[in-house]
């Protein structure tokens, strides 16, 4: 991006012309005109916080009027808080005195791609596949598994009762724990009501069979997606089988 | 380990108690520059050495003891006579007006720790030590012997000139002693093919050199004696990665191409290819290229990592594995047929990072790839499904730069933290760390064998380090900015150097000394290589121009000259303008990499930027 020109001194308000003058100061001359914007930010949420921190140190120390002390305190905490450093020398040629002490590993020959313990490797898939009645197919873990079913259902106002025909219950379990080695791909399970067996025994009659299952590449959530649903949460009924439901992304919620 | 901050740096700090009466520090300073500049010329320059560190550090005392106001005026009075290359130094000491400043500022208390070392030739230091010892001066001598370091040798007074060449890092200049350990600077041995005949079964004659042979063999065009060279580290010195049949291969590959190899000179430079990135508003910042030039990739400000080809053949990844069991595994083409033509594309893009990528790295056999970021992590891609397959989490703050080794196996990376750390692909946790600068390790490459490190830094000196115990077997000063690249000579004996500063320093590592400046860009310099035969050195600047450098004539005069002298510094003649062999500009490009084909062409590598 090439550096714009500066606002002229005149129409600058005397915060950001103090702004320009401690950039020059410390001997920074090209810069683009937001970074003024950008310090006078950071400048007023810094000492903003630490104000409030200060009040409330100076509150607890049941004092009348925040004084030096209690800023210089705000002002250590938010430090060690915000702002780490790296570590100091010293603990680095200790740690390095430790580390290099022992020696170089033996290489196992034709061993294949060296890698870390699976443990440590991001080759894992990072979502898992879990069914709750033996009649459902799928194995658990593979990308394979969306395609086998067709077909959607959408929820049915249906009560808890025998008799219903019951799509099958799948639950989804996607656990991202690391980034995965998949791209973003997004996988649509749909179970089609078709090949539900009526299993009287389950109280609870899942309705809902769209999930859609989207292993975020960043973010350690762990996203268990199910679709045993309590038949009161469904809205409006709908016969038609193969129209999809929004309020499917609700879902997500219910554990 | 606990680390107990508190106490240490109160410990460090406490070596600030005072030192006489804070009113009289200018009166101090200034009787100590009226005596050097009053001395004789030939003492004058060395002398003056002192007025950098005694400024600071007389400075942070009257800070240190709550002195504003005899600091502040102490600061105006004499930070213009310093020397200019300290200016940027100075500027970050300005801001440090109160003793709470001093507390947060890690360099500024590494400065502390480590004594700044002078070096200063025998009568000069005489004639210092006499002068003050006298009564009156004697709180500068008890600065003096608390602070700075002086290495004392015997022999000429230096000039200004060779003084300048040599100082501008944060500690001043290296101990005689620091570069006195022995390095192993020559190359592994090679295993021998012969090329015609693609005969395979040789390494019997790798192991130690020694002459022992179950058969005659012809020789290829590599080793001719087999006695080890001295300079040589053992093969066994470190643990090294056995050859596969694909390293094999291209070790013979390698060969052939050599056999084609142009012979460079200063009257026949190399071709220069310009790959330049257009429309690279992510923001390129990292760059490399395979040894044998087939693919080239980038690292982005974006966090992405981008990898191209640059030979007709696309990239492809592999099949997925139901389709793998499917294929013959018999047939002479299976590393054909393992690819999935679908994904065939000439650009693969590989997300994954969480802040811009600032080092790339290729493995020498091609099937990884390794890349570094601000977000604290090294990843290891791999090359045939284009997918992640390990993230080193180890520097909790931004890596600067990464390289795998030529043996591949191992890789190195430095970082914000001051360290650089070795690594190897199979272990979680790295297997060295190299700790010792003060200042961010900007840059980090390997010995053509493998067994050393080289490491620049923002403390502006380069470090050298031993894989095998990660002791530190060379320090190099000389440079004025953080150093951002480094090259070693194909014969393993020099390492050139490039940093903020627009010179290149080259050095001879066996004796630990300089043996070369050549001036001419006019910005940092972000790439250094020498040609495959070690003739041409090409070095790359933010200036948007590559120049080449004969290297063999940078280095033929060395020969006759005896520097196993103890003072640790020879006459370096002022002769780049007869080493620049080329200049050549690009239109507002400013150059991030450089490469050698295996036949001597160069290639280079920036993004336009529209300035």
């Amino acid at each position: 991006m090439e550096p714009a020109k500066m606002a002229s001194p005149k129409s600058a308000p005397k915060d950001a012309q103090v702004m320009a003058q401690i950039l020059k100061d410390m001997g920074i001359t090209e810069y683009e005109p937001r970074v003024i914007n950008q310090m006078l930010e950071f400048a007023y949420r810094y000492v903003t916080t630490i104000l409030e921190d200060a009040k409330v140190y100076s509150s607890h120390a049941k004092k009348s009027s925040v004084d030096a002390d209690d800023v210089r305190l705000a002002i250590q905490c938010r430090t060690d808080q915000s702002f780490t450093s790296p570590p100091p020398r010293d603990f680095l040629l200790d740690i390095a005195r430790q580390k290099n002490q022992t020696p170089l590993p033996l290489i196992k020959p034709y061993s294949g791609p060296r890698l870390p313990p699976d443990r440590y490797c991001l080759t894992a898939p990072n979502y898992r596949l879990k069914s709750l009645q033996k009649k459902v197919s799928s194995s658990a873990g593979r990308i394979t598994v969306p395609r086998l079913s067709v077909g959607a259902v959408s929820s049915r106002p249906s009560t808890p009762t025998l008799g219903t025909p019951s799509a099958q219950a799948v639950s989804v379990s996607a656990k991202v724990g690391t980034p995965v080695s998949l791209t973003g791909q997004r996988f649509t399970v749909q179970i089609p009501s078709s090949q539900t067996t009526v299993k009287a025994a389950t109280p609870t009659t899942p309705t809902v069979q769209n999930v859609l299952i989207n292993p975020s590449l960043i973010g350690p959530k762990n996203i268990l997606i199910t679709t045993n649903m309590v038949s009161s949460q469904n809205t409006s009924g709908e016969s038609n089988p193969l129209k999809r439901k929004h309020e499917d992304d609700d879902d997500y919620d219910n554990l | 380990v606990v680390v107990e901050d508190q106490p240490d740096v109160s410990a460090v700090l406490s070596a600030y108690n005072q030192q006489g009466d804070p009113t009289l520090y200018e009166e101090y300073y200034s009787g100590l520059k009226h005596f050097i500049e009053c001395s004789l010329d030939c003492h004058r320059a060395e002398l003056s050495q002192l007025f950098y560190p005694l400024f600071v550090h007389m400075y942070l005392e009257l800070v240190y003891n709550q002195h504003e106001s005899e600091a502040k005026s102490f600061f105006e009075r004499f930070h213009g006579d310093q020397e200019c290359y300290y200016q940027d130094d100075l500027r970050v000491l300005s801001s440090l007006t109160k003793k709470e400043h001093m507390k947060g500022n890690e360099t500024m208390l590494d400065f502390r720790t480590s004594k700044f070392v002078l070096r200063i030739s025998r009568d000069s230091y005489q004639l210092l030590k006499r002068h003050l010892q006298e009564k009156q001066n004697n709180q500068i001598w008890n600065i003096v012997q608390e602070h700075l370091y002086i290495d004392i040798f015997d022999g000429m007074p230096r000039s200004k000139q060779q003084i300048d060449a040599m100082v501008g890092s944060l500690a001043g200049e290296a101990k005689r002693e620091a570069n006195k350990s022995k390095v192993f600077f020559g190359l592994l041995k090679e295993p021998e093919f012969d090329v015609p005949l693609d005969d395979e079964d040789e390494e019997g004659e790798n192991e130690e050199g020694k002459p022992k042979k179950k058969k005659p063999k012809k020789d290829s065009a590599g080793s001719k004696s087999k006695k080890q060279d001295p300079n040589a580290p053992p093969q066994n010195r470190i643990p090294l990665p056995e050859l596969k049949d694909s390293d094999k291969l291209d070790k013979i590959m390698n060969v052939k191409e050599a056999a084609r190899r142009v012979r460079l000179g200063p009257d026949c430079l190399p071709s220069i290819c310009f790959y330049t990135f257009l429309n690279a508003y992510q923001g390129l910042t990292a760059v490399d290229i395979t040894d044998d030039s087939s693919m080239i990739v980038g690292g982005f400000a974006d966090s992405t990592v981008r990898v191209w080809s640059v030979t007709p053949k696309k990239l492809r990844s592999v099949k997925a594995a139901a389709d793998l069991s499917l294929i013959d595994k018999e047939s002479d083409d299976v590393l054909e047929r393992i690819m999935d033509e679908k994904t065939a594309s000439e650009l693969k893009i590989l997300y994954g990072h969480s802040g811009p990528v600032y080092g790339t790295s290729f493995s020498p056999d091609r099937n990884y790839l390794l890349s570094c970021s601000e977000d604290g992590t090294v990843r290891l891609w791999s090359l045939q499904t284009f997918t992640c397959l390990v993230g080193y989490k180890g520097h909790n703050y931004p890596v600067w730069d990464t390289q795998f080794s030529p043996y591949g196996y191992y890789f190195v990376s430095g970082g914000h933290d001051r360290v650089a750390r070795l690594w190897a692909t199979d272990h979680y946790q790295p297997l060295r760390i190299f700790a010792g600068h003060l200042a961010d390790v900007t840059c980090t490459r390997f010995h053509p064998n493998s067994n050393y490190v080289a490491t620049g830094s923002a403390d502006r000196t380069v470090r050298l380090w031993d894989v095998l115990n990660g002791n530190c077997v060379r320090i190099f000063t000389g440079h004025k900015g953080p150093v951002h690249s480094l090259a070693f000579s194909p014969n393993g004996r020099f390492l050139a150097t490039g940093a903020t500063d627009g010179r290149v320093l080259l050095w001879d590592i066996g004796h630990g000394l300089m043996v070369g400046e050549l001036k001419g860009h006019s910005d940092t310099i972000y790439a250094l290589r020498f040609s495959r035969d070690g003739e041409i050195l090409a070095s790359g600047s933010m200036d948007n121009t590559v120049r080449l450098w004969d290297a063999v004539k940078a280095f033929e005069d060395l020969e006759t000259d005896d520097f196993t002298t103890a003072t640790g510094h020879i006459n370096l003649p002022e002769n780049s303008q007869d080493l620049l062999l080329g200049t050549y500009m690009t239109k507002s490009t400013p150059v991030v990499h450089l490469h050698f084909t295996r036949r001597n062409l160069l290639l280079a590598a920036g993004a336009y930027s529209s300035q």
